[in-house]
């Protein structure tokens, strides 16, 4: 196995009373696709705010070799901004550290869907289009680790399939890790290689997708409500 | 006996009331106009205080009501009407002037509320200027006695217990209003007023209502300080009376009976010390307009930022002391189980 | 005739000062969800402090410039203070903002005394059309236009100008890609103490200034910017414009003491006219 790009140890975070993470454990390792699963409340988002330093955890710790970055769930686009000035912003961790800044015409060799859109008001796109913007945006951080929260929800199924092609795409050619927190539990088990299972704050179940697949709980409880 | 001590509530009115009887005869003479203000300050409190807790908005014109009453009394009693009958047409005139203006204007929420309430006075203010019969800039002199049933009220005791009189009246009403069946409805329109409304509760009408109410209390306190000082002007309303009113209902904590209290009394206590400790000799002139501002400022940010509650909320919190009114208990008992359910 | 184009550049004038003021409250009300009551203070700090850099010998220029600078460290202190402290919500940010212009108020008799005070600005007049038009008058107008250029290309082209409005428009997306929002909503405020400030230099040559025009100047502000929901500095602008010149008008051709009522009465038509388009259900989420 190789150096973990991520490595979360014995994770918790708590909202006054209420623990969302109970000691969650996981690694990901440098080029791996690594998929999330579990229902709502489970804890996953809880588990994103928290390896990107927006929730700070009562405990345990969050090492990353590189940066994180993050395509948050419901896309959260900067509305009244270009598609341009979107991508633009996701440097400005970067920017602060002093990194020389990437140039948006990167994103759009990578993601030439984009490239037609740069000057429209990214809150008058469609879905597929601010997901696109989203992972750009993501992508324009340089990350070693790329944090996908809900990739498919909301969106047609065609344009899931090529937002799906282009992180495999971006994880074989780029050596890009990556993160998956799916409510699609088929979709993200075709994607990745290994999985977890998160269920009220904890790691319930862990391994390759195809092992965890066919047992016979997890089916159950995740792959059977989607088809 | 026994039902009032396990009664703390009752039991602490009961000592207040009390106290706050025997303060008129017990003060020093020159002490007793700053009781009578604080009386007044009382009664205006205790209505913004129901606005601000039981309407969810912030006035920061609550002096135009006091203004209102002031007005009515002076002018009806200086144009011959019975003073008694001046006094009482007070808040009923404020009341039916917050119910006429509250119809556009409680359309509006929040910041806009307030800055279009600020805006109410400061018109109030730049037209009774401009009024030669409301006496122009100059205002409203030579207002008669109150005089009542035949008895003459001429010293600062009686206007004491007159004041003291209408805040009983006013406490009593605003502790009907927080126990009855609107009062819950009012509660939850503060919280949200989209919930309060999905759950059948007239949200414009008791909005209007309490809005009124409150301006009522605060023209039944100007009526009275009409009659005590003897002279209105705009000068005697000032903005900045209106900022005190929201100093005391925050330091006191927003939506109790007690803290209004409270936060009237504090203030002006605290205002009488530092005007004494600034006319003392050798300050400079300015020392009492600076002393109470830096008071006013300070205390409305750190009662902001580390005591939202307010003072008698904060403390009773800390004591566990439960002075507060009955619906307050059934609120924070649900909220606490509410807390408990979802950890 | 040469009355009218008085009161118009008159009035344009002075609604440039509520047009700066204005955009110092949409910039911090865009940015971090606050209104500030302070704003007013600005203004009046910066000022008299203007004529008291005057006064000591400072020449005009690095006077005003002080007195700006001066007012942008107020602005961030304001931020501090009012939203700093996390859980601060914007009606507690209201209250804390109205506190801090009484503490301003306290320093302010301490420094300057408590009555009004002016300093000189651009003298003498130029004739313009056979109106005699006050200098002063024409700078402010120019000042302002410069500084709502500079507002716009700040926001529209730099990359922290992008920024200042993305982290406004999506808190969450702006912490996603690691900005401080907080930070940021400082950044606003000490913006808002500058156009305050700025406000404040040019204004108080044409309207003396004393520690309580706070009120005043808040609320013509206000009325200004609310034209534009607060969100929104051109229509702000446009607001200012016009509430100065219907002040001038109604002050050179009816009364000058109705001039105030005119702008509340306008301000108050405006929300109302507002909220009655609004339900109940997105002011409330815009709480």
């Amino acid at each position: 196995m190789s150096d973990p790009v991520l490595e979360v140890t014995g994770l918790v975070v708590r909202y006054g009373n209420a623990t969302a993470l109970d000691h969650v454990t996981l690694h990901v390792s440098a080029g791996e696709m690594v998929a999330l699963v579990g229902p709502n409340g489970a804890g996953k988002s809880s588990l994103v705010n928290a390896i990107m330093g927006l929730v700070r955890p009562a405990g345990g710790t969050v090492r990353l070799d590189g940066r994180a970055a993050l395509v948050p769930e419901g896309r959260q686009m900067f509305p009244d901004l270009s598609v341009d000035d979107n991508l633009a912003l996701g440097a400005w961790r970067r920017r602060r550290e002093g990194s020389s800044a990437r140039d948006t015409a990167w994103v759009y060799e990578v993601l030439p869907e984009l490239a037609r859109l740069r000057r429209q008001k990214a809150g008058s796109l469609s879905g597929g289009q601010q997901q696109m913007v989203a992972f750009g945006r993501a992508l324009m951080g340089d990350p070693a680790v790329l944090i996908v929260d809900e990739l498919s929800l909301g969106l047609a199924p065609l344009v899931t399939t090529t937002l799906a092609g282009h992180l495999r795409r971006l994880n074989a050619e780029r050596g890009l890790a990556v993160v998956l927190i799916e409510q699609n539990a088929r979709l993200a088990f075709d994607l990745c290689t290994r999985a977890y299972v998160l269920e009220a704050g904890r790691i319930r179940a862990e391994g390759p997708c195809a092992e965890l697949a066919e047992s016979s709980d997890v089916v159950a409880a995740y792959l059977g409500v989607t088809p | 006996m026994s039902h009032l001590l396990r009664s703390p509530g009752t039991l602490a009115a009961l000592v207040v009331a009390a106290v706050a009887a025997a303060m008129p005869v017990l003060l020093p003479p020159s002490q007793v106009p700053v009781y009578v203000l604080l009386l007044l300050a009382a009664i205006v409190v205790t209505g913004l205080s129901l606005l601000m807790g039981y309407g969810g908005q912030v006035s920061l014109g609550q002096a135009s009501f006091y203004m209102i009453g002031g007005y009515s009394a002076a002018l009806l009693a200086v144009h011959g009407l019975p003073t008694w009958v001046a006094l009482l047409a007070a808040p009923v005139i404020a009341t039916a002037a917050a119910a006429l203006i509250g119809v556009p204007l409680l359309r509006l929420r929040g910041h806009h509320l307030a800055f279009a309430t600020l805006a109410v006075q400061l018109i109030l203010l730049s037209l009774a200027g401009r009024q030669e019969w409301a006496g122009g800039d100059i205002g409203l002199q030579g207002i008669p006695q109150l005089e009542v049933a035949g008895y003459e009220f001429a010293d600062d005791v009686s206007y004491a217990y007159l004041a003291l009189a209408a805040l009983a009246v006013v406490v009593l009403i605003a502790r009907n209003v927080v126990d009855s069946r609107p009062g819950r409805g009012l509660r939850a329109l503060a919280t949200s007023e989209v919930a309060a409304e999905s759950s059948g509760v007239p949200v414009a009408g008791y909005k209007l209502a309490v809005f009124s109410l409150s301006a009522g209390f605060a023209g039944l306190a100007g009526g009275v300080y009409a009659f005590f000082i003897g002279y209105v002007a705009p000068g005697s309303f000032p903005v900045l009376l209106s900022f005190e009113y929201v100093v005391m209902v925050v330091v006191g904590g927003t939506g109790t009976i007690w803290g209004a209290l409270a936060g009237a009394t504090v203030i002006t206590l605290l205002l009488q010390l530092l005007n004494n400790i600034g006319t003392m000799e050798g300050m400079p002139a300015a020392a009492p307009s600076v002393l109470s501002y830096a008071v006013y400022g300070l205390l409305l940010v750190l009662a902001m930022l580390f005591m939202p509650q307010g003072l008698v909320r904060g403390l009773a919190f800390s004591s566990r002391l439960e002075v507060r009114w009955g619906t307050w208990k059934t609120i924070s008992s649900r909220s606490a189980k509410r807390r408990r359910s979802s950890a | 005739m040469s009355d009218l184009l008085q009161y118009l550049v008159s009035g344009l004038a002075v609604g440039c000062g509520f047009a700066l003021l204005a955009s110092g409250l949409v910039t911090v009300h865009r940015v971090s969800g606050t209104v500030n009551f302070a704003q007013g203070m600005f203004a009046v700090v910066a000022g008299l402090a203007a004529g008291s850099f005057l006064s000591a010998g400072l020449p005009h220029g690095v006077a005003e410039v002080a007195a700006v600078t001066a007012a942008g460290a107020v602005g961030l202190l304001t931020g501090l203070v009012a939203t700093g402290k996390p859980g601060t919500g914007p009606r507690a940010a209201l209250i804390i903002t109205l506190g801090l212009g009484f503490v301003a108020y306290a320093v302010e008799i301490m420094v300057w005394g408590d009555g009004p005070r002016s300093h000189p600005g651009l003298g003498g007049t130029i004739q313009v059309a056979g109106a005699y038009v006050q200098r002063q008058h024409l700078l402010v107008i120019a000042a302002t236009a410069l500084v709502f250029t500079a507002l716009g290309l700040f926001f529209s082209r730099t990359y922290l100008g992008k920024a200042l409005s993305a982290a406004a428009s999506n808190p969450y997306a702006a912490r996603a890609v690691g900005m401080n929002v907080t930070r940021m909503g400082l950044a606003a405020f000490a913006l808002g103490g500058v156009l305050g400030g700025t406000a404040g230099v040019l204004l108080t040559p044409m309207l003396p200034i004393s520690f309580n025009s706070d009120v005043l100047l808040i609320t013509n502000g206000f009325a200004a910017a609310i034209l534009g929901g607060l969100n929104r500095p051109g229509l702000a602008l446009a607001g200012a414009l016009t509430l100065g010149v219907a002040e001038a008008l109604v002050a050179g051709y009816l009364d000058a003491s109705y001039q105030t009522v005119v702008a509340l009465v306008l301000m108050l038509a405006i929300m109302i006219w507002q909220a009655s388009r609004r339900t109940a259900l997105d002011m409330e989420a815009a709480r």
